[in-house]
């Protein structure tokens, strides 16, 4: 069993009147248990050629219903440029340049297709990415 | 008024070599540089419903601006977890302790971000969920 964190910290000293911080630290496990995720597709890169819709996980490739996550990043350094996210055709919103997100995915197959795909605002963008799942 | 999301990821034993993964992203207006001005603070429910509940309704203001939503399961019982959907569209689940952080584009007014208790009984007790929303010039007032 491997012991997988993930580590999410807020901070702002100057949003409100008074400084926000929160942290927190979350241990991956498997679905309704205290066993830690096993498997990852590591950290990965992905460099579009254009402006079309990609697939970055297919749901037919992981079991449904799971406690896979997924970390994103645009590295790109360009404010104006984003990654749209969709889950099963719904757009989840933007990730613009140096964003991230992490997020459960149920890579749901009996109803909707659960693919995340993304679509980038310009041509030459690139995506990292990494998927922990059981 | 820069409002930072640090993420950081590590495993010393899921793969071959340690996984170690550290970012941290300044929250911006969308396609700018201009730091996010605009948060709901951090809110708490106790759910106790199976069925889905808007945690966060999409505004049409707010459509394809930055927003961005973090969700984290509170309870302890490993077993029980939320589900989350947007836009009718179940995304995962967030099991107990399990967090998430994403951005949200409210494409039109039926991208809410809904959630359910989806194993609750009344032997499980409620679960609690926190969830802050950073935003730009929309508000997520009710009109009176």
């Amino acid at each position: 069993m491997a012991t997988t964190t993930a580590t999410i910290t807020l901070a702002s000293s100057d949003l409100l009147s008074d400084p926000i911080s929160f942290s927190t630290t979350a241990e991956l496990t498997t679905a309704g248990t205290a066993t830690g995720l096993s498997n990852t597709a590591g950290l990965a890169r992905k460099t579009t050629g254009d402006t079309n819709e990609y697939t970055l996980l297919a749901a037919a490739n992981y079991t449904d219903d799971k406690a896979h996550k997924i970390y994103l990043k645009n590295i790109s350094t360009t404010s104006a440029q984003f990654f749209e996210v969709q889950v099963a055709g719904i757009v989840v919103g933007r990730l613009y340049a140096g964003d991230w997100a992490f997020f459960p995915w149920s890579a749901d197959t009996t109803g909707t297709n659960c693919d995340v795909d993304i679509t980038p605002s310009a041509a030459d963008m690139t995506l990292e990415y990494m998927l922990l799942h059981e | 008024m820069a409002t930072t999301a640090t993420i950081t990821l590590t495993s010393a034993d899921i793969a071959g070599d340690p996984v170690n993964v550290s970012k941290t992203a300044t929250c911006t207006k969308a396609g700018t540089t201009t730091d996010l001005d605009q948060t709901t603070g951090l809110s708490r429910v106790h759910l106790r419903s199976t069925t889905n509940k808007v945690l966060l309704a999409a505004n049409a203001e707010g459509n394809d601006l930055a927003a961005k939503v973090y969700i984290i399961n509170k309870a302890t019982d490993p077993t029980l977890y939320c589900t989350i959907t947007i836009n009718a569209q179940t995304i995962g689940k967030l099991y107990a302790g399990d967090w998430m952080f994403i951005p949200w584009s409210q494409t039109d007014t039926s991208a809410n971000i809904e959630i359910a208790a989806t194993n609750w009984t009344a032997s499980t007790g409620d679960i609690p969920v926190e969830y802050a929303v950073f935003h730009e010039d929309t508000d997520f007032l009710t009109n009176a």
